[in-house]
């Protein structure tokens, strides 16, 4: 009956390649050929403008509200580039830059913050989740794909997103214990913004790191400048190989500041020192990637200008397309919103449904008619 | 065409915004996406921009207008459909399209919704012709409720629903237990409503109405229970409308609520501050040498805190809902400054655990940051007690009115030598005039007076104050 110490692990690395400057560790520096180090930074430019002209279109009531996620597009297109389409995408709510690199049609996620939930059907072709509001409840969702995969023994991957919000919930702890107890090839990529809406991350936590809870689970952590691309790419670069060697899973800390109000309907003067923001501006993603970028002589001002005007031009299309979208059906009818959740309709839903139909002055006749008749034209 | 642009909810259930600046003008050329107004809500100051290109028509809102969710702000004349700006440039663009997601892709991918949509929808519409819809769906109640029932042996479908949306509450169940017949409605009617019905029923403002009825908080408009109509008083000479604005406005809520909610009393002394006055004189200079300002209110915050250890109960606040008296174990004491733009109460924290020094300085830097309006936020809250010195300015006294929610407000006037009695002649001492106003639910006026003696005292002699503070 003895009194004796249990060795555990203790050590959780940092990792950080380009800094705030723009200056390379070229110890470090992953090798990206030229063409696809721009086409990141156009990912992360797109993300960028999009996120921005988001923000109008919610002001303007063209839009609902929306989490921004300008400053975290490092995060997810620096991790997100290292998986197969036949890998599973399993976000939050902040990877937008994510969402476009995997093919979401800017139109589905405008239709989306429009409020139509059809704006969250996933592009064909890839193994992708729509956007979880519910905190956390994407993670279990994550770790079960990953036992899954495991079952099927197909080698895809699952990387999985959440914020240090999230860190905090049960349900991250069920599916990190689950991932590592099941070799899961699972990567969580946890965004810790620093913020759980007004909830300061020295209010959630005692731990020195989110990463370090890794060696709680017996998997491998690591802590990752989040505003650093080749970082985020490198980190989950080794996770994902990891993973598809069958060595289980892999908790990578982003690290970052939410540059944002939370979404559209907070504001943070009223709780958080807005200078500390002003000082994190310095540090965001794309400044430092694009000094990066031209001092490797991969970018010229001219190239990022014609990038700049067609992702204006882009953007301009995709509003457009998006609202007239919305003025024809099916985004129209507010009666299919009824359609998807049963195969067989219950009673209850189908008593709301006539009596929304009813408020909205459409008679049973006219919707039935209508129904036959666009079922006949997109069925032929 | 005519495009009229409605102010949209902006945040989250929001329902107005004050309009804070007017960036374009009627007759002016916009662009989509030019800055148009700055509003505020209650959540944020956003800004909004200009939704098409065109030419603005009539602007319908002034700064300082509140304007609802819904109303026309801004009216524009654009050629041809609201959205045809945008679709003109698309086209000048269609060469730049690049590994960007193509419309081609999106298009297919608004024709995939579609085809998706077709197969939901059919099965929907079969279901709803098949099946005549029966109501089937479980009855509202609470779980608490439903234990209720099983214990009276209640079935919840025969019972009427009393709450909003036919939500079946506990009385409906004892009450159909009990045999009345129609239970939930009849119970409504006769007076011993359900809670739920009770919190919604508009508060009976006069008379002898229940306390919790009286105390019902102010909802945020109209600053008034009913506004009163006023007389045409440009009838009589010329006038000006100036919108009630911002910090104004806020001033005024506030001043609203402590009026309605505290039943104020006022209690008058003065304070023979001769020796003390000498003494602060004697150590401005080696304050000043720390940075700091040694004036009368720091030696008044020293006292106050003295006196709020020995009376707690005004450094309280009422809890109206629960009728309970929050006592509050720290000493945060606001400073009403007076600024260009309204009265501003920052606060000093933990006044009790900080020296003559200290207070000198932190009041000298509060003072000059809120008058800058560069105060922070969370200074400006927390606190437990207000002091208001007006003594600068002058007069003789005031009744000053408490900084809801706390329950007493200190006033200071100007202090000047007068002709006082003691030891049976007249002599000339420097006399301060003070007053202090509280909410009467929480304390007696004898303890008030007892409260301002003891600061007196401490004002008075300041070994007195060394002793006690």
């Amino acid at each position: 009956m003895p009194r004796t110490p249990i060795e555990v692990p203790h050590k959780i690395e940092y990792l950080s390649i380009l800094n705030e400057k723009g200056e390379v560790d070229t110890k470090l520096e992953p090798k990206i050929e030229p063409k696809q180090l721009k086409e990141m930074y156009r990912w992360m430019l797109l993300a960028r403008r999009v996120d921005e002209r988001l923000l109008k279109l919610q002001r303007q009531g063209r839009i609902g509200t929306f989490p921004q996620a300008t400053g975290h597009e490092a995060i997810s297109l620096g991790s997100i580039v290292n998986l197969k389409p036949s890998d599973w995408h399993v976000p939050a709510y902040r990877e937008l830059a994510g969402f476009l690199y995997r093919g979401w049609p800017l139109e589905s996620i405008l239709i989306y913050w429009m409020g139509y939930e059809e704006g969250a059907q996933p592009p064909e072709g890839t193994n992708d989740l729509p956007i979880a509001v519910p905190v956390s409840s994407q993670l279990l969702h994550a770790a079960g794909l990953g036992m899954a995969n495991n079952l099927q023994g197909d080698k895809n991957v699952v990387v999985t997103y959440f914020g240090d919000g999230g860190s905090s919930e049960g349900d991250c702890h069920e599916a990190m214990n689950f991932a590592a107890v099941f070799d899961a090839p699972v990567v969580f990529v946890c965004l810790n913004n620093q913020f759980a809406i007004s909830v300061p991350i020295a209010k959630q936590m005692k731990n020195k790191t989110i990463a370090q809870r890794a060696i709680a689970y017996g998997m491998d952590g690591i802590r990752v400048d989040g505003n650093d691309v080749l970082a985020m790419y490198v980190a989950t670069k080794e996770a994902v190989e990891k993973a598809r060697r069958g060595e289980g899973p892999t908790l990578i800390e982003a690290l970052t500041y939410r540059y944002t109000p939370h979404t559209t309907a907070d504001d943070p003067s009223r709780y958080r020192n807005e200078d500390v923001s002003k000082e994190w501006a310095a540090k965001e993603p794309l400044i430092r990637f694009e000094k990066y970028l031209k001092a490797k002589k991969v970018m010229t001002d001219a190239e990022k200008q014609t990038m700049e005007e067609e992702i204006e031009a882009r953007i301009n299309e995709a509003i457009t397309n998006a609202e007239e979208a919305t003025k024809h059906p099916p985004l129209s009818d507010p009666l299919v919103m009824f359609d998807y959740l049963y195969k067989d309709m219950p009673d209850y839903l189908s008593l709301q449904r006539d009596e929304l139909a009813k408020a909205l002055g459409i008679s049973e006749a006219d919707d039935s008619k209508k129904n036959e008749a666009s079922t006949a034209k997109r069925g032929g | 065409m005519v495009f009229e642009f409605k102010l949209p909810d902006v945040g989250e259930g929001i329902h107005e915004a004050e309009v804070l600046a007017i960036k374009v003008k009627e007759g002016d050329s916009v662009k989509e996406y030019q800055p148009m107004f700055d509003v505020e809500t209650d959540k944020a100051v956003v800004e909004i921009t200009a939704p098409v290109t065109g030419v603005v028509d009539k602007i319908k809102v002034k700064v300082g207008d509140m304007a609802k969710v819904g109303n026309v702000m801004i009216t524009f004349n654009t050629t041809g459909g609201a959205s045809a700006p945008a679709a003109e440039k698309v086209v000048e663009k269609e060469t730049a399209k690049t590994a960007l997601n193509s419309s081609a892709a999106a298009s297919t991918a608004l024709k995939a919704l579609g085809q998706n949509v077709a197969t939901g929808n059919g099965k929907g519409a079969a279901t709803i012709e098949a099946k005549a819809p029966t109501f089937a769906g479980p009855v509202p109640a609470a779980p608490a409720t439903r234990r209720l029932a099983r214990e009276l042996g209640v079935d919840l479908k025969l019972v009427n629903g009393s709450g909003t949306g036919g939500r079946v509450l506990k009385e409906d169940i004892r009450a159909y237990a009990e045999g009345i017949p129609g239970a939930g409605r009849t119970i409504q009617s006769s007076g011993t409503a359900s809670p739920s019905a009770h919190r919604h029923a508009p508060a009976a403002r006069t008379g002898s109405g229940s306390s919790a009825e009286t105390l019902e908080p102010l909802s945020r408009e109209p600053l008034t229970l009913s506004p009163f109509e006023l007389p045409d008083f440009s009838k009589y000479g010329s006038v000006e409308r100036v919108p009630l604005r911002s910090l104004r406005r806020k001033i005024a809520m506030n001043m609203a609520q402590s009026w309605t909610h505290v039943p104020h009393v006022a209690h008058f002394d003065q304070i023979d501050i001769t020796d003390i006055e000498h003494y602060r004189q004697k150590h401005e200079k080696s304050v000043a040498s720390h940075g700091g300002k040694l004036t009368l209110t720091v030696l008044a915050l020293k006292a106050i805190v003295s006196a709020l250890k020995k009376y707690p109960q005004f450094n309280t606040s009422l809890d109206e809902q629960t009728s309970e008296i929050i006592y509050k174990q720290y000493y945060n004491i606001g400073i009403a400054v007076a600024t260009e733009r309204g009265l501003i109460v920052p606060v000093i924290k933990n006044v009790d655990q900080k020296s003559i020094i200290d207070l000198s300085v932190e009041l000298a830097d509060l003072a000059q940051k809120t008058r800058d309006g560069k105060i922070e936020l969370d200074r400006l809250q927390g606190g437990t007690f207000t002091i208001t010195n007006i003594g600068a300015i002058g007069g003789t006294g005031m009744m000053p009115m408490v900084n809801y929610p706390e329950v007493a407000i200190f006033g200071m006037a100007k202090s000047r030598p007068e002709p006082v009695v003691r030891n049976g002649e007249i002599v000339i001492r420097n006399i301060l005039n003070v007053t202090m106003s509280f909410d009467h639910r929480v304390a007696d006026g004898a303890e008030a007076a007892y409260f301002v003696r003891h600061v007196s005292e401490c004002l008075e002699d300041p070994f007195k104050l060394l002793l006690e503070a």
